[in-house]
């Protein structure tokens, strides 16, 4: 996989290949859980992304974190502009070979600091004369920029303006740039479902993983002088419970489940129906969380009337996060919703909608109130030490 | 083997601990550094998008360590334009110096490798957010290296003048349950590395400098 600028010795090509080997078996696992997120359903609520504070990172230097946060697109995001930020790998000769990308590393003000406000001089002026200000951390300067500060801002003219909802998690990658990235194999993925984690005991901050993850999910804690992110609520997984982003989603946008085996839902919405897409899969991770693109209402002419020359959201934006795959995944969504208007059924249309809430869970659909609450287990296999 | 003496000295270790003390004038031992070669980093993507030639931005390290029956310390000074103190964002690093040991016969622990399995290394990493307490580590090759629970190791640090100065202390004998280390004593010698990262150059892990072979620090009787 590297590239090898000049000839190594013995010694190094055996080193480079226990190394290799060793990337091998943290990438390795038997099955995959994976999510898929309906981006016509989502509201911007953030009430995933509360679900996952309360839970997570509500103290201990996660504070900042937002290991579930909702961007409004075509946006910025958070880090702010982190589809430029580099990564992921340059996929060559059908994945055969994986070059790695260089990336960079987001500021704690990308992301979005914590804020100070100034209460105590506002309420030890005058009334009027110091006004309510917030502060970050880092250093003292005003906030310009947070989790969905470009939030419902969008693009295009109004009437045919337009902006949805993109929630992100860490993708549980396949191929993850963070698993290859890290010098201490404090990264894996767990043997049972292919979640992959930060060992918070061999992780010592050195953050090659936060400049290799092409999605920008991965935070740093300032407190633990550690890296943290999404562990796709593993905690609850091994109680049969979903996560807890899913159970609280407001609009049934998310399905939880194996990605590998076919009776699952996200199974179903990938492979079956092709409908739901991983995002920027050009970065050569392999994400296993897909999103169901978002359709959008129809255009307006200046009248007023209903334009279907052209869709609403620009098929090239489209094409630009979800691959030109989107094209048949919207228009089979197309197909079948047609089928429904016309009064017939559609298997796709009532999975999308959802009415079975449970269902959206697969196997995990315990009650988290009935949770043992058990430690968490850890890693099932011992990484090797060379 | 090159050969570092370490003197015996009747100086406090109080006194030794001061960078500007007169015992670290003169008589230093400099150290040429390179950058550790890629195809010791255990991580595909540092092999694959790092440049070589741009890791390692301190070339050279002067080293002197003196002994006073009880404690040994060690001075340290090397060129950093500008001092890297504490990580106050993501993208920053700090500056660090580690000294390197092996637990065992020298000609079995590879220096570039932080020893192996069955020969592993002791390191002492001082970095300045430390609160002068240096870690003590241990590793049993590339990727394993661990910190022990306590550490016995003191320092004292400087920067002025575009150059650090960082004197790290310790008793000669110092390990202990939760304190895996090495046990120096006069009249032994033992092989010391340097390791050293200019934060400003991002470099953290084996994104570093180093000594690339084994020198002899020889304690005087
Ligand atoms: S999204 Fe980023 S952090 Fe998550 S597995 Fe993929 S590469 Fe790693
Ligand atoms: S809770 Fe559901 S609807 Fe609300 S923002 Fe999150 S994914 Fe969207």
């Amino acid at each position: 996989m590297a590239v090898n600028k000049k000839a190594l010795t013995d010694r190094e090509k055996e080193l480079a290949k226990a190394f290799e080997e060793t990337k091998e078996m943290l990438r390795k696992c038997e099955h995959q859980v994976g999510m898929v997120m309906d981006l016509n359903k989502c509201i911007g609520c953030q009430l995933c992304s509360m679900a996952c504070k309360t839970l997570w990172t509500s103290k201990e230097g996660r504070e900042y974190m937002w290991w579930n946060k909702v961007n409004t697109m075509p946006g910025k995001g958070s880090p702010k502009d982190w589809e430029k930020m580099g990564g992921g790998y340059k996929v060559k000769f059908g994945g055969k070979v994986m070059e790695p990308v260089r990336g960079k590393h987001p500021t704690r003000k990308e992301f979005g600091d914590m804020w100070d406000y100034n209460y105590n001089d506002v309420f030890q002026n005058e009334a009027g004369k110091v006004h309510l200000q917030a502060r970050n951390q880092v250093d003292g300067s005003e906030p310009d920029w947070a989790m969905n500060w470009d939030e419902d801002q969008g693009a295009g003219k109004y009437p045919n303006s337009f902006y949805f909802y993109l929630p992100r998690i860490c993708n549980h990658c396949a191929y993850p740039a963070c698993l290859d990235a890290c010098p201490r194999n404090a990264i894996y993925k767990r043997d049972e479902d292919g979640v992959v984690l930060i060992d918070q005991d061999r992780c010592k901050g050195y953050r090659f993983c936060l400049e290799a993850c092409p999605y920008k999910v991965i935070y740093f804690n300032f407190v633990t002088e550690k890296s943290m992110k999404c562990i796709f609520c593993y905690p609850r997984l091994d109680e049969k419970v979903a996560n807890a982003c899913a159970r609280q989603c407001t609009a049934r946008v998310r399905w939880v489940g194996y990605v590998d085996k076919p009776d699952s839902i996200i199974y179903k919405l990938t492979k079956v129906w092709k409908v739901a897409l991983p995002l920027h899969s050009e970065f050569g991770t392999n994400p296993n969380v897909f999103y169901v693109p978002p359709l959008a209402p129809h255009r307006l002419t200046p009248d007023g009337k209903i334009d279907t020359s052209k869709p609403r959201i620009p098929r090239g934006y489209l094409r630009y996060l979800f691959g030109p795959e989107v094209d048949s995944a919207l228009a089979t969504m197309e197909k079948e919703l047609a089928k429904v208007r016309n009064g017939g059924r559609s298997e796709l249309m009532d999975i999308l909608k959802a009415k079975d809430w449970h269902g959206m869970f697969g196997e995990f659909t315990k009650d988290p109130a009935l949770m043992e609450r058990k430690p968490p287990k850890g890693a099932k296999f011992t990484r090797p030490m060379p | 083997m090159e050969k570092i003496e370490c003197k015996k000295v009747s100086i406090s270790t109080r006194q030794l601990l001061d960078c500007d003390n007169g015992v670290w004038r003169g008589g230093k031992h400099v150290i040429e550094t390179a950058a550790t070669p890629l195809a010791n980093q255990p991580s595909p993507y540092i092999k694959g998008t790092y440049d070589e030639n741009k890791i390692g931005a301190v070339k050279k390290i002067a080293i002197k360590s003196v002994h006073n029956g009880k404690d040994i310390a060690v001075f340290l000074e090397w060129e950093s334009p500008t001092p890297n103190l504490k990580i106050k964002d993501i993208n920053i690093f700090p500056d660090g110096v580690a000294l390197l040991f092996p637990f065992k016969n020298i000609d079995k622990t590879p220096i570039n490798e932080m020893g192996t399995q069955d020969y592993p290394t002791n390191a002492w990493y001082w970095r300045p957010d430390f609160d002068e307490k240096p870690k003590n580590q241990v590793s049993h090759g590339l990727a394993t290296s661990l910190y022990t629970e306590k550490s016995s190791l003191v320092s004292n640090s400087k920067w002025k003048d575009g150059k650090w100065r960082v004197v790290m202390a310790r008793p000669l004998k110092a390990s202990r349950p939760g304190e895996r280390t090495v046990d120096l004593a006069p009249g032994k010698s033992i092989g010391i590395g340097i390791g050293v990262w200019e934060g400003a150059n991002g470099e953290r892990g084996g994104v570093k400098a180093f000594s690339k072979e084994w020198r002899a620090l020889v304690l005087e009787a």
